[in-house]
């Protein structure tokens, strides 16, 4: 740097300055209520575990939602199975019949033989 | 003392001091935006060439300092400002150029900047002469208009070293890069706006001292 740089330098900044305080009042006043409102701003900063709330809301509902849109276990195949079971353990031969199911296929299979002759 | 009164005395000695702390540092942070305000809107101003964009940006830069950086220790807040300023000032940029291009698409032109400034045509409110509120506010029109044609990273830089009064070291810190960038980035805006202002420099002729240092 030479000397007529620094002098250079200098003049720049004295006429940035003599620009700065030639600020009207209007704009000096903006400047003053942006001031307060970053002030407020960082006052009304929630808490650090509260930042989360946000997140947590979402992942939930995308939860909830994937729950929801996701096809779950078939419940229409389920719920004859298991009136056919309660049938087979409440009839009253149904002891009988579980033990001689290998008499009870031989004879549906009988049958069927006997349809397609 | 029971246990309970003494951990009760204890707990609101400790609210007192946080509630104190935060106070002292408010105010702090008041004093600094207050001293650095008027300098960041016009060095923003420079950058964007138009006064309500740079207020906003500065109000931004504000925000964003007293959110993020209000905890850190007061040496370090005017590069982290500036630092925040002038990536403010780069997305403005962009989303300009974006603006312009949709704007160009639609065969919309510029805003009219013809339109009667009554702020501009007031009184000097520093009660200078006439002719030297003329001189003065010329030369910084033609130092505006030189240093806004300077490369961004030699603009920010004569701006930060020069408006600003930052050290290198601030100066790298706001700009993101290290002392020696800074070093080169400054010396090529100063050499840059002498060949552009002429030998006399922004203020016009009467200059005429070129000794080394």
């Amino acid at each position: 740097m030479t000397k007529s740089d620094e002098k250079f330098a200098q003049q720049a900044k004295e006429l940035f300055d003599a620009s700065v305080e030639e600020l009207d009042a209007a704009t000096l006043s903006t400047l003053n209520q942006s001031r307060h409102r970053a002030l407020a701003a960082a006052e009304s900063q929630p808490s650090a575990w509260l930042r989360w709330v946000p997140a947590t809301g979402v992942a939930a509902a995308t939860l909830v939602a994937v729950m929801v849109i996701l096809p779950g276990p078939s419940e229409v195949e389920v719920m004859p199975t298991a009136v056919t079971d309660m049938e087979i353990l409440l009839g009253e031969d149904s002891i009988e019949m579980l033990e001689d199911l290998e008499f009870y296929s031989w004879i549906d299979m009988a049958d069927e033989g006997n349809d397609v002759t | 003392m029971s246990v309970e009164s003494a951990s009760f005395a204890v707990s609101w000695v400790s609210e007192q001091s946080t509630g104190t702390r935060a106070l002292q540092q408010e105010q702090q942070l008041n004093r600094f935006l207050a001293e650095v305000e008027r300098r960041a809107l016009r060095i923003a101003e420079i950058g964007v060439r138009d006064r309500d964009d740079a207020l906003d940006l500065v109000q931004d830069a504000m925000i964003k300092l007293c959110r993020n950086y209000g905890e850190r220790p007061s040496e370090e807040w005017t590069p982290l400002f500036y630092r925040i300023l002038q990536n403010g000032v780069r997305d403005w940029h962009r989303r300009q150029a974006v603006r312009n291009r949709v704007m160009v698409w639609f065969g919309r032109g510029t805003k009219d900047d013809d339109e009667y400034d009554a702020v501009a045509a007031a009184p000097d409110p520093i009660g200078r002469s006439p002719d030297e509120e003329l001189a003065n506010s010329e030369a910084m029109d033609s130092l505006e208009l030189a240093v806004r044609e300077l490369p961004v990273r030699q603009r920010e830089a004569f701006m930060l070293r020069t408006f600003e009064s930052l050290d290198v070291a601030g100066t790298a810190v706001a700009m993101g890069c290290s002392e020696g960038s800074v070093k080169t980035h400054y010396s090529r805006a100063i050499h840059t706006l002498r060949d552009k202002l002429g030998e006399h420099g922004p203020a016009g002729p009467g200059n005429e001292n070129d000794d080394k240092v």
